[in-house]
């Protein structure tokens, strides 16, 4: 180090002619609450159940492969079959969100699209019940989630990118925007 | 803890002061990077001893992986090493896939490799911001972070979550990229050189930094090898051991990078080797990504892979029991998802040599995982690199060999 460095310190100056060049710059910060960065395609936020257009019900069949697949063991299914079209009937389906851990795993077996994780992580609740979502719940959080998207909505793993069709189900095949 | 209170003890009771002041710092310490607790004992200002105490962010990894299948197993990957979850995820599935003896597609290994280094950069960047930090240079801090946040953008482009990003599956990875994230790559490799040098202005040449680094926490090449020490940390002392060079994984062999080597063995040669190790996965990227346009359209996850929820006939309950030696039931025939056997499968994680053994007894679970963690080795060198030097040097030190506690304590 030169005296004349020593002297003037010009590693320091150095460094605040940028900083100062910075205060320049246009800003990267986002002021959060006010405005807000917008969420890439297929983020993992809250969970709804997918409200199908045509029955105005929900696609889940229970076929148990999310609760089977789920790390987190957090979502509940009881079924029952029909006595007289021996058609399986889903009698509850509940997830924790306070256990999920927001894999994904669920919406990706998932063979009808039935759930989603939304776009959506604005959520909180004061008690524990809040973040127990059961089926109306799950089909609420879809609605308020919907009116803010632009139809048609279309998430990136109901028929994910890059993988062959031969090893999709039916419906991921076939899987359309809503 | 009983030697430590003696020595209080004694303190208490005698008038001497030339014995060995006790300090313990954290585990709830900002510079300790996550729960480290060190023991330190002090003759002044220099360190006599230090003793690292562990296991406060222990959640049991290794042994959950036990009562999970293979691909539930790897979304605990995730929370090892936070900050770089995607490499921790590559690292696991090629382990599970060399037990199966499965191929994975090369676009599948084209994309690892490019999330791999972006983890690298992303954890390289955390490291320089709270290295910087912890000396005291708040606005690389900001600068860093910033360009750490557009990678996590991409990241959440890639697979929907910008930190745990459970991106990687069994034979190859989750969906493709589209070409939205490949242009945001190309614009990042384009930049973040550029970026580097900011940095460096701070800090590089400043007299400040330079006095807390130059000739600080010093471990030869030598005894950083007997230690254990892999990654940037064994690099930063003058042994060009690198795994990616060393045993090529991946699509490693055919990339054109250098190995960063710096022969000082101080606090300041490993943050050189971490700047240079951040141009040459921004290089890597680059190339990664003129192959990709070379296979566009093939699949990305391997005909014979595991399907996600095991294939067990017909279902009957949520959590299927396995029989304990034969595996699962599928169409009458008894077929193991994972052969019998052992492995053991290294990747150069950012912080170091990140290895999996993994044990399968040919059921649907892993017998035994065992993790190979880089920080748990180099806060186990702590005492080597800190003893010695002066007190306020071992925030320095324990910022230079970077570790992360969820990876250390599993």
């Amino acid at each position: 180090m030169g005296l004349v460095k020593t002297v003037f310190l010009t590693e320091i100056l150095k460094g605040l002619s940028l900083t100062l060049r910075k205060l320049f710059a246009k800003p990267v910060t986002i002021q959060y609450p006010e405005e807000k960065k917008p969420l890439a395609p297929g983020f993992r936020g809250r969970h709804a159940l997918v409200r199908d257009p045509a029955t105005g019900k929900d696609r889940c069949v229970g076929c148990y492969r999310c609760a089977q697949v789920c790390p987190a063991q957090c979502i509940y299914i009881e079924t029952e079959r029909d006595p007289e079209t021996k058609a399986r009937i889903v009698k509850k389906y509940d997830i924790d969100a306070l256990r999920c851990i927001f894999c994904g795993y669920c919406e990706e077996v998932c063979p009808v699209n039935a759930i989603v994780l939304t776009e959506f992580y604005e959520y909180s609740g004061y008690r524990r019940e809040d973040l127990y979502f059961d089926r109306e719940r799950l089909l609420k959080n879809w609605d308020e989630f919907i009116v803010t998207q632009k139809r048609p909505y279309f998430n990136p793993f109901w028929r994910p990118r890059g993988v062959p069709e031969r090893k999709l189900p039916a419906a991921k095949r076939r899987a359309e925007g809503i | 803890m009983a030697q430590a209170l003696e020595i209080i003890q004694k303190q208490k009771d005698s008038e001497q002061w030339d014995e060995p002041y006790l300090v313990n710092m954290g585990p709830q310490h900002p510079a300790t990077h996550g729960v480290l607790r060190l023991f330190l004992e002090l003759d002044g200002e220099t360190i006599v001893r230090c003793d690292p105490r562990i296991g406060y962010l222990h959640r049991g990894v290794e042994k959950l992986s036990e009562h999970r299948t293979y691909s539930q197993a790897m979304v605990l990957t995730d929370r090892l090493d936070y900050i770089a979850s995607a490499a921790n995820n590559v690292g696991y599935c090629l382990a599970v896939e060399k037990l199966m003896g499965l191929e994975v597609p090369r676009r599948a290994q084209i994309i690892r490799v490019i999330v791999c280094e972006m983890a690298r950069i992303a954890s390289h960047l955390l490291w320089l911001a709270t290295h910087a930090l912890d000396i005291g240079a708040m606005t690389v801090f900001l600068y860093c972070f910033r360009d750490r946040e557009w990678l996590l953008d991409i990241f959440e482009e890639i697979c929907g979550a910008r930190l745990t990003v459970s991106y990687p599956r069994i034979g190859g990875v989750r969906l493709d990229f589209n070409q939205k994230i490949i242009d945001e790559l190309y614009r990042f490799t384009e930049e973040f050189p550029h970026r580097i040098p900011e940095y460096e202005t701070l800090i590089d040449v400043n007299r400040i930094w330079l006095k807390r680094t130059k000739g600080v926490g010093v471990i030869s090449g030598e005894e950083a090898v007997n230690l254990g020490l892999t990654g940037p940390s064994l690099r930063g002392s003058g042994v060009g051991y690198d795994l990616r060079r060393a045993r090529p994984y991946l699509i490693y062999d055919e990339l054109d990078f250098e190995v960063a080597v710096e022969f000082e063995g101080d606090v300041y040669s490993r943050y050189r080797v971490r700047m240079k190790e951040m141009r040459e996965a921004n290089k890597i990227i680059r190339q990664c990504l003129d192959k990709l346009a070379e296979c566009e359209g093939e699949p990305v996850i391997a005909e014979d892979a595991p399907d996600l929820v095991i294939p067990y006939g017909k279902i009957k309950r949520p959590e299927p029991a396995p029989h304990p030696k034969r595996g699962y039931l599928v169409k009458g025939v008894e077929v193991p998802i994972v052969p019998e056997g052992e492995v053991y499968f290294a990747i150069e994680a950012p912080k170091g040599e990140l290895g999996y053994y993994i044990v399968s007894d040919g059921t649907g679970h892993p017998w035994r995982v065992r993790i190979r963690a880089p920080s748990f080795v180099h806060i186990s060198a702590l005492p080597a690199l800190s003893e010695g030097q002066m007190v306020a040097d071992i925030i320095a030190v324990i910022g230079s060999v970077d570790i992360v506690l969820g990876e250390c304590d599993r």
